[in-house]
């Protein structure tokens, strides 16, 4: 188990803005997290993440690394920054930030940027990227903490078509090798309906939040009321 | 008219309190990257008058038969840091935290100022407090900041990296379980102690301006923070020495001529690094025009990163964005 939420109330100052949600994640897992703008995705992800107070119900995180990849990185434009020190910060864990040497004898950071695609990037300073490349370093340094679990805001929001579908072919492969647990936000119904095994519908304004595998939420009333049969579109890949 | 030769003849004179400058400007400056990065700027200068008001006040307390032990400029300029850091970190949500700081500060040169007419004696203190304008660093103070600069020069070489990690991204330090608390713990105790026993020995002056302006022209420069960190050091270091011959030289209080210093460094290598990237620009336009599109064409293949620029697709090379059609290549600037 890599994550698991009983009963979690996801809010604002004690007041919950979403029904309770219960859900357990699993290595090799790729879980959608979809609704409109402001249905209370990233206050969800932020929850779990230990980023933001619950409202109410538990969260088990368990003891394995988690990798974030937020929508807008707090990166500072302003800071002097190359992508490969970005990406090493991604290999910092607990304590062992201390020890002067572990970030540069790392592998990972230079696996990382491959699957990112990030390596002929990686002496470009941070403010001379474009969005979409700016997302794609983040990735590259969530994927440096060699995490259980990785949890992404839109990744793929400042992507063209080619580049966003890269990315989740690089998330298929990385569940599929490494049976890396995926929890991802996006709106991009085609690739999440091709990649997803399982889903999060979330809806502030409908007090709606329907969970479960990938073709229970799929066929569900409530989810085809708002996006229509994505099932018919085309089957799951692999 | 600035005298150079006489400052290194009269070097033994002062040569305890120069150093004391350099190891201060060498400290404030590395510790100022961390200032400028969590925008906290309003912070060290609150601290460097509440150091003031602590100095004072133990001035104050002395001339009142307080024993001398207890009343000394460094503890009071120690007691002051401390109590500012911790009213400054009292959550407050009816006013803006920078108002709270802005508050500190008021108190903190009023403060300075109305003990200063009180204890007349002294007045001489108070305004090298407040301006630097001191130029004697006794033996025990000397030795005080020397060890305090190099003690806190070996934290730093210990902790930079996590220091950093939650100084530029502090939700992603909490996700990865950087030991986020203890890390702020570190940072806050080298601030206040840094500006405390420097406030004491060179005022509040020139205590703001190593936190600022080496920082400011490191950033400027470096390649990256841990970059930034030793390049701010050695700025600070530069012009601590540079404001003691500036003023020697030149005859002006230590504290303005050190700020001066400081602010010209920033000035001069802020125009430095301008004139390098015209420079690396022009160079690079020349090379692409001569040699890039003699035996090279662009396209999926062709080692260079494809960058999506408006409606079509360039690609980057030294920095600046190509744009191959209808058989040749326009250069379309920077990215």
């Amino acid at each position: 188990m890599l994550l698991q939420i009983r009963e979690l109330q996801v809010g604002y100052q004690s007041r919950a803005i979403l029904p309770p949600l219960t859900l357990q994640v699993e290595p090799g897992q790729l879980w959608a997290v979809t609704g409109p703008n402001g249905a209370g995705k990233s206050t969800f992800l932020r929850t779990i993440l230990g980023l933001q107070q619950q409202v109410a119900g538990g969260i088990e995180r368990g003891t394995s690394a988690i990798g974030y990849v937020p929508q807008r990185s707090e990166v500072d434009p302003a800071v002097p920054q190359r992508v490969i020190d970005l990406v090493r910060m991604g290999v910092e864990r607990g304590w062992r930030v201390l020890d002067p040497l572990a970030a540069r004898r790392n592998p990972a950071i230079q696996a990382a940027m491959r699957d990112a695609d990030v390596t002929s990037l990686a002496r470009i300073q941070w403010r001379r990227l474009s969005e979409g490349q700016k997302q794609r370093a983040l990735l590259a340094q969530a994927l440096a903490g060699e995490p259980a679990l990785l949890v992404l805001d839109e990744p793929t929001s400042a992507m063209d078509m080619h580049a966003e579908a890269s990315v989740f072919a690089v998330l298929e492969r990385l569940r599929a090798e490494r049976q890396l647990g995926v929890l991802v936000i996006s709106h991009h119904l085609a690739l999440l309906a091709r990649y997803a095994t399982h889903f999060v519908l979330l809806d502030k304004d409908e007090r709606l939040a329907l969970v479960g595998d990938r073709e229970t939420v799929l066929r569900d009333p409530a989810f085809i009321e708002r996006y229509g049969q994505v099932l018919d579109r085309g089957g799951r890949h692999g | 008219m600035v005298d150079t030769t006489s400052f290194w003849a009269s070097w033994d004179l002062f040569r305890d309190a120069a150093l004391a400058g350099t190891f201060a400007g060498a400290m404030l400056g590395l510790l100022g990257v961390y200032v400028l990065i969590r925008r906290m700027v309003f912070l060290s200068a609150a601290l460097s008058q509440a150091a003031s008001l602590g100095v004072a006040a133990a001035f104050w307390a002395q001339v009142q038969g307080a024993p001398a032990w207890l009343a000394t400029p460094t503890l009071g300029a120690l007691g002051g840091t401390l109590l500012a850091t911790g009213l400054a970190g009292i959550p407050d949500r009816t006013s803006r935290r920078d108002g709270l700081l802005g508050a500190i500060y008021l108190v903190g040169a009023a403060g300075t100022l109305a003990i200063g007419t009180k204890i007349v004696q002294e007045l001489q203190d108070i305004e090298s407090l407040l301006f630097g304008s001191g130029v004697a660093v006794l033996p025990e103070d000397f030795r005080i900041i020397a060890w305090l600069a190099l003690t806190l020069g070996l934290v730093q070489l210990w902790l930079h990296r996590g220091l950093l990690h939650v100084s530029l991204d502090r939700d992603g330090a909490r996700i990865q379980r950087l030991p986020v608390r203890f890390l702020d713990f570190v940072l806050v105790l080298s601030l206040a102690t840094a500006v405390s026993v420097s406030t004491r020995l060179l005022g509040a002056l020139p205590v703001f301006a190593f936190m600022v302006l080496p920082a400011l022209a490191a950033l400027d420069l470096a390649q990256n923070p841990a970059q930034a960190l030793l390049l701010s050091a050695l700025f600070g270091a530069a012009a601590g020495l540079g404001g003691y011959w500036l003023a020697f030289s030149a005859s002006l209080p230590v504290g303005a001529a050190q700020t001066l210093v400081a602010a010209t460094l920033v000035a001069v290598l802020r125009v430095a690094r301008l004139l390098f990237e015209w420079l690396q620009s022009s160079l690079a336009h020349r090379r692409h025009d001569a040699l890039a599109h003699q035996a090279h064409e662009h396209g999926p293949e062709c080692g260079h990163e494809a960058v999506a620029h408006g409606d079509h697709l360039d690609y980057l090379v030294d920095g600046h964005l190509h744009h191959p059609h209808d058989g040749h290549c326009d250069d379309h600037g920077r990215q």
